[in-house]
């Protein structure tokens, strides 16, 4: 009997790690430095959630399909110049809708070269996307002259923008209810829909997805699509936050999102995962830095802590297979 | 001392728990030196776990293991190496990249000081064994069977005195096969014992000294193979008497459904064939003769441009799997979990992912309708399976097959390729889908089967091609051909 009991709270556990990992996380925080809990700094964390968790998001989907995608970065450079660069011309509706959609084509186009070349492993695919990124960060450095681009300095009005960075509904950001929004529909996407669930069987099996008729090459090229459409979102967040765009403002991004998703409980080996959990890996490692901020640790410190999580988040993917 | 009280291996009352399973139940073994002694069982009947404690894989729970004189109490792979206990696993544990005399002696170099060395041992080995492959060619080059050439001499480097082998057979041809027959008795001349486990009961019979037929984690019996027949040793695997191994021939050939014209490949030559509704079309001929390849790029799995096909009277393009299902096709593909399964999915999953664009209306799929079609085809399968949510890596060889049938069943499909359809699945297992075979061609769909097994495909089929080197080379009523004659025409 206490056998099964014990094992009833592992298996609790195990199944929801990361939910444990950032109450155990709050606790000790708010002991260590009682600001923490503060208002000031809740308000802070809602606004550091910004740009990272769209990212998130979309890297969930092309890994659940079974790859990876290291372009991000720059998406997000690309997109955030050209933007800011296109309110003058088509006003700022216009500059957003024309931001969005050139992420999610930057995006396809990755599936493009992608199943062009016929890069079906995920170290080609890491190299491939890798390249990818240097190419949209170039093309950003050529449009701004490794300039910043400032939205303050555009002769149109740019209200969407400073908003979507600043404006609040409550104490709740409004970039967190537009987030909320795109993370239930992407839910739904994921589990509801037909891509969705064709994204999941390429990850779990390309080839048996081929054979019972799934068309293997258009449903990568739409994962990626997807991760481009959400890294073009991140990249709006991050520039209305910052009110700035440079063509490296997406340094970093890809490492931050892949580790969000890997934390969150979605398996590197593609297949199975979840939207939602994503989101719990994002706040343990939004909170992660918070605290690690809060307890005054050194940037390098942190960075050190972040590979440490990653490294035990895929060590226990692996240990729950057994 | 009397050589038969010399026991190499004995076991006595293991047992082994799985979460709520109990993999083991008392098994006890004991196994002479220098003889061949064969353990037969169904899928799930505990052969695996058993090979996989032996050789320390896993802990047993209780129970203990004697080698050799000695008590082992926990053992890993490499000290069972050691000692002298080795297993040949169906999927050959060698490194393609690596010539032959490296793979023999992997991570033990020094031992011979120096490459040279090694392969001198390797080809003192190979010879021992009267083989005759060059020490220094790349395992990826070689064909199955020396590969398992490659993994006997291997075993015997570390001087073994026990050799496993698990599914020996089933990627050999019958040439392939007669050969891994003269190299198990020369072992056992040698003094050396063979586990022999196969579900191919003639090679149990040819080969086995002793055999031991497990069922449900549990020894059912043990005996000189004289004392036993085919029909006792089946019936005592499945628990219950199996009148026939396969069911009556079906008769529901009609009029011409798909015409195949000039298929031509790099591996294929003029390939052209006519299949019927209600046939069922044997496709016989050696691994690696082109009969996967027909069936591939019929189904559009492969690029192949230039050939006709014609599907009821009308000519079709067919250059992807998708367009082959919308034409009513089905393949059924040989390696069930590299080209059939969504592993870490579910049964309901790996059953319903073939109908999904069916179930969908607005790009939505609706759930209720997905649970009705999992549920009904378990249901009519029979697929033993907890709830339709267990994975379908859990499952048994032959309830996972039965997904990837029930999987098309659901479509009615026209055309059902199935290639291999009953590898390493048990004798219950093979006769429901032999049943559901004649179930499909009497609702009048047709069926092209690929088989490496020639009884199977004389018993089933209504047609035979004999396919070699890319080319047919023969077609028979397999009511009136011999095996000998099909074989003459697949050796070419």
């Amino acid at each position: 009997m206490t056998k099964t009991k014990s094992n009833s709270a592992v298996e609790f556990l195990k199944q929801n790690l990361v939910l444990c990992g950032i109450v155990v996380l709050i606790i000790v925080t708010a002991i260590a430095e009682p600001k923490f809990v503060g208002a000031a700094n809740l308000n802070n964390i809602l606004r550091q959630l910004g740009p990272l968790p769209f990212a998130a998001l979309g890297m969930t989907f092309v890994i659940i399909g079974g790859f990876i995608d290291l372009s991000i970065v720059g998406i997000i450079s690309l997109v955030g110049v050209v933007t800011i660069g296109l309110i003058d011309p088509l006003g700022q509706v216009g500059a957003l809708l024309a931001g969005l959609v050139l992420g999610a084509f930057l995006g396809w186009l990755n599936g493009f070269v992608l199943t062009a070349c016929g890069a079906m492993t995920q170290a080609e695919v890491l190299f491939i996307t890798y390249g990818m990124s240097s190419v949209y960060t170039a093309l950003a450095l050529i449009y701004t002259k490794s300039e910043t681009l400032r939205i303050a300095r555009s002769s149109k009005p740019y209200t969407i923008f400073t908003t979507l960075g600043s404006g609040n509904i409550g104490i709740i950001p409004i970039a967190l209810i537009v987030f909320l929004l795109f993370l239930i529909l992407m839910h739904l996407f994921h589990t509801k829909t037909i891509w969705g669930r064709a994204i999941a069987l390429m990850g779990g099996n390309k080839d048996a997805a081929y054979l019972v008729g799934f068309n293997v090459k258009a449903t990568m090229r739409l994962a990626y699509a997807i991760n481009g459409l959400m890294s073009a979102l991140a990249s709006v967040a991050l520039l209305s936050r910052v009110t700035t765009a440079t063509a490296t403002s997406g340094a970093g991004y890809e490492t931050n999102a892949i580790l969000c998703v890997v934390v969150g409980g979605t398996t590197l080996k593609g297949g199975k995962g979840s939207v939602l959990r994503t989101m719990l890996g994002v706040v343990l490692i939004t909170l992660l830095g918070n605290c690690m901020n809060m307890l005054n640790l050194s940037t390098y410190m942190q960075t050190v802590m972040r590979g440490t999580v990653l490294v035990i988040a895929i060590w226990l993917d692996n240990r729950k297979e057994l | 001392m009397e050589k038969t009280t010399d026991y190499i291996l004995e076991v006595k009352d293991i047992c082994k728990y799985f979460p709520g399973v109990k993999a083991l139940d008392h098994v006890s073994l004991s196994i002479p030196q220098g003889v061949v002694y064969g353990i037969v069982g169904e899928n799930g009947a505990g052969k695996s776990t058993l090979m996989k404690i032996l050789s320390g894989v896993y802990e047993k729970d209780e129970g203990t293991v004697i080698f050799n004189g000695e008590t082992i109490e926990h053992t890993t792979p490499i000290q069972a190496l050691r000692r002298g206990l080795s297993i040949i696993y169906q999927e050959f544990n060698l490194v393609n990249t690596m010539t032959v005399g490296e793979n023999i002696f992997l991570g033990r170099f020094s031992e011979n000081h120096g490459m040279r060395g090694t392969h001198k041992k390797a080809k003192e080995l190979l010879d021992s064994i009267g083989s005759s492959i060059s020490t220094t060619s790349l395992v990826g080059d070689l064909s199955a069977s020396e590969m398992q050439m490659v993994e006997i001499a291997k075993a015997l480097s570390f001087d073994s005195k026990l050799i496993i082998m698990d599914e020996p057979s089933s990627s050999l041809t019958s040439e392939e096969l007669k050969k891994l027959g003269i190299i198990i008795n020369q072992l056992r001349d040698k003094g050396v014992s063979v586990i022999y486990i196969s579900h191919k009961l003639d090679e149990i019979f040819e080969y086995c000294n002793i055999v031991t037929i497990m069922r449900d984690g549990c020894v059912i019996d043990t005996k000189p193979v004289e004392e036993l027949t085919r029909s006792d040793m089946i019936a005592k695997m499945v628990g219950r008497t199996i009148e026939n191994e396969y069911p009556p021939r079906a008769h529901f050939v009609g009029e011409p459904l798909l015409e195949v014209r000039n298929l031509n490949t790099n591996k294929l030559h003029d390939i052209n064939f006519t299949l019927h509704k209600g046939e069922i079309l044997g496709l016989v001929g050696l691994v690696g003769a082109g009969r996967t390849e027909i069936i591939r790029a019929l189904y559009g799995a492969d690029k192949v441009k230039g050939h006709q096909v014609i599907l009821e009277g009308k000519t079709v393009k067919i250059p992807t799997p998708k367009q082959a299902k919308q034409a009513g096709m089905a393949l059924v593909p040989e390696d069930r979990k590299r080209e059939g399964l969504i592993l870490p999915f579910s049964v309901e999953s790996n059953i319903t992912m073939a109908s999904l664009e069916d179930l969908t209306h607005m790009g939505i799929v609706d759930a209720s309708k997905e649970a009705d079609i999992g549920k009904r085809q378990i249901e009519s399968l029979a697929i033993k399976t907890p709830t339709p949510e267990t994975k379908v890596v859990t499952l048994s060889g032959g309830n996972q097959q039965k997904c990837i049938v029930g999987r098309w069943m659901e479509r009615n499909p026209k055309i059902l390729i199935l290639d291999e359809p009953t590898r390493g699945i048990d004798v219950g297992a093979k006769y429901e889908i032999y049943v559901l075979m004649n179930k499909i061609v009497e609702a009048g769909g047709a069926i092209i089967m690929i088989s490496s097994e020639l009884p199977e495909v004389l018993n089933m089929s209504n047609r035979v091609l004999v396919i070699c080197d890319g080319r047919i080379t023969g077609e028979f009523n397999p009511e009136e051909a011999t095996a000998t004659e099909i074989m003459d025409k697949a050796i070419g």
